[in-house]
């Protein structure tokens, strides 16, 4: 009866103009602010917050769920500085995870092509 | 300033229905994202929505649609004619401009059983005896989209039935019925989970003092070596020494007995260890179990192009941000 959606799970509510991801800068604690992502969950969460860990910029980087029945994450990122803010931090973060799964992806390709190269004939073909 | 790790995979063996490779030079996250991506979000097919036409077979309607959904649908890719990803050739059906459903976005099936015609060509003494329906009596509209009966030869070759059963049905019974399958995510419903397991496990770094070592005696030695259940530590004959088997990392599992042996061994609580095993920070040994719907190394990519869609998704939102 109460039940939502499954699809609430990952698809953005239109009807409500949901939007995936805002931002709301910290008033009481320089260059701090708490990004809020729709519709995700620990799979982006704990990626994104460990990458953000390796910058030396960042001087806090944390993720939570605030409730497990609402699919959202509260990202909260602090730098050392003004030069760097949380949004830059959190721009380099995913330019940085695009450019690794770029090169996980070839990486896998030609691994792949490598083992069947060297392993001709094993895995059978055909619909069963 | 670039912060970008270069991951490493090594294949250890690829079967149509497991993959098992070791991922390295990247984080833990990238492990996790990677096998939660492949459990939940990775895109297949699977029937959604069922029209009866004739049940008069002892379960209801409800009950073999619910076993329909669970039958896997494979996706005979053209270029490579095993079971291949579906996300190109398939549009999600909420985003299909079609009236209802098209070709686009979803596939039918037929299934037509009557029991009292197919009796009349099985053998006299059969003739009673109850008829399994299986996922052999669906017929697809898309010549590229059959269900997926067995996982290998050797399965098929064991089964009694032609396919997965789905009802068994007795004479003057007949089920008819169209089962239309759309695309869609584990996340909506474990019907549409490509894999029937996807895992990884640390890689074991496994370090032998040799210092400490030499002061055991032969006895202690071997004792060392056979509290392990896993059989992870030899005896090298020339040197005497305890030494780390071949294939250590494969078999390591359990290694609590090691540790509290070694505590009653040592002469001082704070000695250091003879033996230390650690989970490696970036080294993972994935073993990824497919379900017969898509080829394991498909799950693979798949999953990784949904990463990369998902992260590519989520940068403009971002740049959006800064405008503000």
């Amino acid at each position: 009866m109460n039940a939502p959606e499954r699809s609430a799970a990952f698809l953005l509510d239109e009807d409500n103009a949901e939007v995936k991801v805002t931002y709301a800068s910290d008033t009481k604690v320089a260059n701090a602010g708490t990004f809020t992502f729709n519709k995700e969950d620990h799979t982006m969460g704990n990626l994104i917050r460990m990458q953000l860990l390796r910058y030396s910029s960042v001087r806090f980087a944390g993720y939570k769920i605030p409730h497990p029945l609402v699919h959202q994450i509260d990202l909260k990122i602090q730098t050392t500085s003004s030069n760097s803010t949380p949004i830059d931090a959190l721009s380099d973060a995913i330019e940085d995870l695009i450019g690794e799964t770029g090169a996980l992806k070839l990486e896998a390709e030609s691994a792949i092509e490598r083992w069947k190269k060297e392993n001709s004939g094993v895995g059978v073909i055909g619909p069963f | 300033m670039s912060k970008q790790r270069e991951p490493k995979i090594e294949i250890l063996s690829i079967f149509p229905h497991e993959i098992k490779f070791i991922l390295s030079e990247t984080d833990v996250s990238v492990a996790n994202t990677l096998r939660r991506i492949m459990i939940a979000e990775v895109p297949t097919l699977a029937i959604d929505l069922v029209e009866y036409h004739e049940n008069t077979t002892v379960l209801n309607d409800e009950y073999i649609a619910h076993r329909l959904g669970l039958i896997p649908i494979k996706y005979l890719d053209p270029n490579t004619m095993r079971g291949g990803d579906c996300h190109g050739a398939f549009v999600p059906h909420r985003e299909c401009q079609c009236f209802d459903r098209c070709p686009r976005c979803s596939v039918e099936f037929m299934l037509d059983v009557d029991f009292d015609k197919v009796a009349a060509d099985r053998a006299e003494n059969e003739r009673d005896l109850p008829l399994t329906v299986t996922s052999a009596d669906l017929q697809s509209n898309n010549e590229h989209v059959i269900p997926a009966h067995f996982l290998n030869s050797e399965e098929q070759d064991e089964a009694h039935d032609a396919g997965i059963s789905i009802v068994k049905i007795g004479p003057g019974q007949h089920l008819k019925l169209k089962a239309v399958a759309r695309m869609g995510i584990s996340k909506e419903h474990a019907k549409w989970c490509p894999v029937a397991a996807a895992t990884y496990r640390f890689w074991p770094e496994i370090t032998v003092n040799d210092e400490a070592c030499s002061t055991l005696t032969h006895e202690q030695k071997q004792q060392l070596i056979d509290v392990c259940p896993d059989r992870i530590l030899e005896l090298d004959e020339v040197s005497g020494k305890i030494i780390v088997a071949e294939n250590a990392w494969e078999l390591a599992t359990f290694t609590e007995d090691l540790k509290v042996l070694q505590s009653t061994m040592k002469k001082r609580e704070e000695d250091e260890d003879f033996v230390t095993v650690e989970h490696s920070q970036n080294k993972f040994i994935f073993c990824v179990e497919g379900t017969g719907a898509m080829d394991a190394e498909d799950i693979l990519m798949s999953s990784l192009n949904v990463l990369s869609i998902t992260l590519t998704n989520l940068r403009p939102e971002i740049e959006n941000l800064r405008e503000i």
